[in-house]
């Protein structure tokens, strides 16, 4: 699916990811890795496995659509440093063509060493780039002419049919100047929004993102 | 015999009772046992005096001191009664037996001070028992513990409170082998089952005593001025209420028994609107208010000055209230057994006739009140089915142990195989739960940081302060939402919301709570601080309350009353009924006994197809998604299910085929159980389940109302757990415990399989009525519905969209 938001063709993977091919980038948001080992560390037996998946899931994004540089918005690690870190480093360690940069979410509290350890940039607040600006919560005053990507929401939406069916879908959410990712990692929830007229909504499908 | 209760017994002015004395005399001959005896006929004296007389014989004499008696109780109500009962006679015969309370309210200040200088018995409750065994040095605290007595045996033996018993009752009996146990328990279908469970392995040697006595019941149906022939669940309740005011008034002192907290915050409320100057002479009482105003409405029962608490389940069990001589039950009381055990809340006196009033809160429900009537004198008492191997509770008890002393793996099992719950349990799967609570289950790779229980030369132990700390807080095997305290600006506590619904509030929004209207200030940590106000609008909270299903005494003898209605048979309220029967007739058909009816019903939702095999909720959710699933072989469907306890609907957007054969069919029992275990992976039920389990095996930590741990970061949701581990160790015995809890408790499949071979010799009626019949009204109205879908997640959004776009 490709939609074009301030003359920037952007293409809506169902891997829940962003890819702008001018900028050859790829956009994740909330990550929440290392939660599995979070739960682990506190005595809660959270499978350790289940934070596998979302590896894979990034080897198999970069070497897709090898882009040039990786923006993380925001919520990448959950909360304090823990071995998943080394981990996730390791990852990112195979890809040197590959600039990586966080913009800071609410969950990312390690230290900034521990961020240059790894070669990732940090940046505070917005990044932009033309009149895309990134960030990791939704802005509340957005520059005319310029969209918001954020994440932080982790949108889902619900769509309703005969005989009382309903689905509910992780989703890409726009919203005025505001353009919402769906939460990257496995190990997060959803949060529905609600639909009118002034939205558009991409539902993620297991193959493919459709506009709903 | 007893001297000192035959002493004091005179000195009442009372005679002892045939069981009571039997009782003195087991107790005496060093027995354990069981007691089978309803509330108000003095089950308590019954065993107490056994105890004191033990006390006197063999204690007094010597040097040993300590806990004597331990006196288990279900309900922290109960454990004061208990506490005033036994008192009174340590006074009256100035004994030097000092009595203790130790429960969730006990403050810390009084918990030391039992630990320094014991009293001779605790009243507690099995999660307080549990924490107990949480300290160091428990052992010594029990090692002079001669009896332990478990009251309301039947109420905890349901439920997985029962299992913290048995578990509890293992330690202290390896600490004590010459322990004597004690179980009272009401009249419940299996109460031979009832002293197994309770004693584990050495129950043969134990005695069973019957009370025996008789109690007259009566019940009577409150009817409506006229008949709604479309009954819609709820809507019939509070429309009855002037009908109650005149019994109220009539009446000493009447006990309002509604089915959910929400319930009972409504009709007080609603009492007051309709009568002003019952203010300050009705009360509310339910589990969420705090213990100060539950106290107050207690003792102001006891003293008989008001004329009326409408409550809930809170106050079921034991608290014996001579004032009261009525009792009304709104809504369906689910089962024969709880609706004479509330009965029995009223004629306390011996002699005395129970009295109580049935108010229907829709009008099929009319139809209960007989059914309830005759299952009663038939003596059709339900039974409760024990849990077996819960290894969440087990593998709480296991950090239990590791956070008090620490412990040795071949002991404790062989201690928990005393037990009925663990009974079967092999080496193998006890095994798998030290591995869970050692290495969190069987992955273990390199990087891997699990933290919670150690092993240090033999020994598991926790070594953690906050993990212990955790765990403290987290013991106990009812598993609640977040709650949040209610207190006023001035610092009072009122009781305890479900977070979730005082996050849907703003300041300055008001809600009802203990029966007043409250205006939210401000939600301060987990508290949520209140003023009064006089608005009259409001909303109430919805508390998660079990959804119950009916009994299977209470729906044979509702298929009883409707073949006897069909047979115009004459009786109150199906005299009553009669005009919604002949609608029921006149629209569709009326099914007699050997019949099962299915409606066929197209609307622009779709198509509707309504089942009535009138065999409660929970089986019809089985069945519901048994019959979807076997629909769904012959072609991909999806469906929206919905039940009530008298039958079941499956709407589907596209066409139900349908014809007496199919039918004959789709109810076979021939592959039962393969279709059972496929159609449940369909449904929520498993994941429903789960949630309790992640609660009690500590996967999911809440915190606690009113404590400041941040635990937000260690919260998520029990879905989400219930995914991975579905996905990543399908194996986990917690995984597999939840799918046992779906078959035993969820499905019922002992009734389920009966019901299914009952349906089997049925004549099938099809019918096709243009339009919602009498029946089907209330099922088609249910908000709470479950999902079945074998179509492709592709295939259902292309559907939904195609939909979309021809709107």
């Amino acid at each position: 699916m490709e939609i074009t938001l301030a003359g920037t063709i952007i293409q809506l993977l169902p891997q829940k990811a962003l890819f702008l091919p001018e900028h050859s980038l790829l956009v994740l948001g909330d990550l929440h890795l290392g939660k599995a080992m979070h739960f682990r560390k506190a005595g809660i037996f959270m499978p350790a496995a289940s934070a596998a998946d979302d590896y894979t899931m990034l080897h198999r994004l970069f070497q897709t659509y090898q882009p040039r540089q990786v923006f993380f918005l925001g919520d990448l690690f959950h909360s304090l440093h823990n071995s998943e870190w080394q981990q996730f480093g390791q990852l990112l360690d195979q890809y040197p063509g590959i600039s990586f940069t966080l913009i800071r979410g609410n969950h990312d509290i390690l230290k900034d060493s521990e961020y240059r350890q790894i070669g990732l940039q940090v940046v505070e607040g917005a990044l932009r780039l033309g009149d895309l600006i990134f960030a990791h919560e939704p802005m509340t005053e957005i520059p005319e002419g310029a969209i918001n990507i954020a994440g932080h929401i982790h949108p889902g939406c619900v769509l309703r049919g005969l005989g009382r069916q309903s689905l509910t879908l992780p989703c890409f959410y726009l919203s005025g100047q505001t353009f919402l990712l769906p939460a990257f990692g496995r190990l997060t929830g959803l949060h529905v929004l609600s639909r009118d007229r002034a939205t558009s909504v991409f539902a993620v499908l297991p193959e493919r993102v459709v506009a709903v | 015999m007893s001297k000192i209760a035959e002493d004091w017994f005179e000195f009442k002015g009372w005679k002892p009772y045939p069981f009571q004395r039997q009782c003195w005399k087991a107790l005496a001959a060093g027995s354990s046992g069981l007691l089978n005896a309803p509330t108000g006929c003095g089950k308590t004296y019954a065993i107490w005096f056994g105890v004191l007389e033990h006390f006197l014989r063999h204690r007094a004499t010597t040097k040993k001191k300590g806990l004597h008696c331990l006196w288990i109780t279900p309900l922290r109500a109960l454990s004061k009664e208990i506490l005033l009962a036994t008192t009174r006679v340590s006074d009256d015969l100035d004994l030097p037996y000092e009595i203790g309370l130790r429960t969730g309210d006990t403050a810390a200040a009084e918990r030391a001070r039992q630990k320094r200088k014991p009293p001779e018995a605790l009243v507690t409750t099995p999660e307080s028992v549990h924490l107990m065994l949480a300290q160091k040095g428990y052992a010594d605290q029990f090692k002079n513990l001669e009896f332990v007595v478990i009251d309301e045996w039947h109420e905890l033996m349901g439920s997985k409170r029962g299992v913290l018993v048995e578990l509890a009752l293992a330690v202290l009996k390896h600490i004590n082998p010459a322990l004597k146990i004690w179980g009272i328990s009401a009249t419940i279908g299996n109460i031979e089952e009832a002293r197994e469970i309770l004693l584990g392995a050495q129950w043969q040697q134990s005695a069973l005593i019957r009370a025996r006595i008789a109690k007259k019941t009566l019940i009577e149906t409150i009817l409506p001025d006229t008949l709604d022939k479309f009954p819609w669940a709820g809507h019939l309740g509070l429309k009855l209420a002037g009908k109650i005011l005149p019994i109220i008034d009539q009446s000493n002192s009447t006990l309002l028994f509604t089915n959910t907290r929400s319930q009972a915050e409504i009709w007080y409320q609603h009492l007051l609107q309709l009568q002003p100057d019952l203010a300050g002479q009705i009360a509310l009482h339910h589990g969420s208010l705090g213990e100060e105003i539950r106290q107050w409405v207690e003792e102001a029962l006891h003293r008989g000055v008001l004329k009326a608490v409408v409550c809930t389940s809170s106050l079921d069990l034991g608290v014996d209230f001579r004032p009261v001589d009525t009792v009304i039950q709104v809504g369906s009381p689910k089962g024969v057994a709880r609706f004479l055990q509330r009965a029995g809340r009223s004629g306390h006196h011996p002699g005395a006739t129970s009295r109580i009033y049935f108010l229907p809160t829709h009008s099929l429900e009319i139809l209960e009140g007989a059914a309830l009537r005759y299952a009663a004198k038939e003596g059709k008492i339900e039974s409760r089915i024990p849990y077996i191997r819960s290894f969440d509770v087990l593998i709480q008890f296991l950090v239990t142990l590791a956070v008090s002393d620490g412990f040795k793996a071949e002991p404790v099992y062989e201690l928990i195989r005393q037990t009925y719950c663990y009974r079967s349990v092999t080496r193998a799967e006890f095994d798998a739960c030290i591995l869970m609570i050692i290495q969190g289950g069987r992955m273990l790779e390199a990087y891997d940081e699990f933290h919670k229980v150690v092993l240090e030369d033999g020994l598991y132990k926790v070594t953690d302060k906050r993990i212990a700390l955790r765990h403290r807080l987290s013991i106990g095997a009812i598993v609640n939402d977040v709650m949040m305290q209610v207190k006023m600006l001035g610092g009072k506590y009122i009781g305890s919301v479900e977070e979730s619904f005082i996050s849907r509030l703003k300041p300055g929004d008001h809600f009802w709570f203990a029966g007043r209207n409250l205006e939210l200030v401000m939600v301060k940590h987990l508290q949520a601080i209140v003023r009064s106000s006089n608005k009259k609008k409001g909303i109430v909270p919805s508390w998660m309350g079990g959804r119950l299903p009916l009994s299977s005494y209470l729906t044979e003898a509702l298929r009883h009353k409707l073949q006897e209605a069909r047979m115009g048979k004459r009786e109150r309220e199906i005299d009553f009924l009669q005009p919604l029967f002949a609608e029921q007739e006149k629209r569709s058909y009326m099914p007699a006994e050997n019949e099962l009816l299915l409606e066929k019903i197209q609307t622009k939702e779709g198509c509707h197809l309504f089942v009535y095999p009138f065999e409660g909720k929970f089986v019809h959710e089985g069945m519901a998604a048994i019959i979807a699933y076997r629909l769904g072989k012959i072609r991909p469907f999806s469906f929206s299910i919905a039940m009530n306890d008298y039958g079941f609907e499956l709407l589907s957007d596209q066409d139900i085929p349908l014809d007496a054969a199919l039918v004959q069919d789709l109810f076979n029992t021939t592959e039962l159980s393969a279709d059972i275990t496929a159609s449940i992976n369909t449904t929520e039920m498993a994941r429903k389940k789960f949630r309790d389990i992640a609660g009690i095996a500590g996967l999911v930590f809440q915190g606690y109302p009113g404590r400041q741990v941040k635990t937000r970061h260690l919260q998520a949701n029990s879905g989400l757990f219930f995914k991975v581990f579905e996905d990543y160790d399908a194996d986990n015995l917690l995984l597999r415990q939840a799918y046992e809890e779906v078959f035993d408790f969820q499905l019922e499949i002992v009734r389920m399989r009966a019901a299914f071979t009952r349906i089997s010799t049925h004549r099938i009626v099809i019918r096709e009525p243009g339009t919602l019949t009498p029946f089907a009204f209330p099922i088609f109205a249910e908000v709470f519905r479950e999902k079945f879908s074998n179509e492709s997640l592709e295939d259902r959004m292309n559907k939904i969209k195609a939909q979309l776009e021809k709107l």
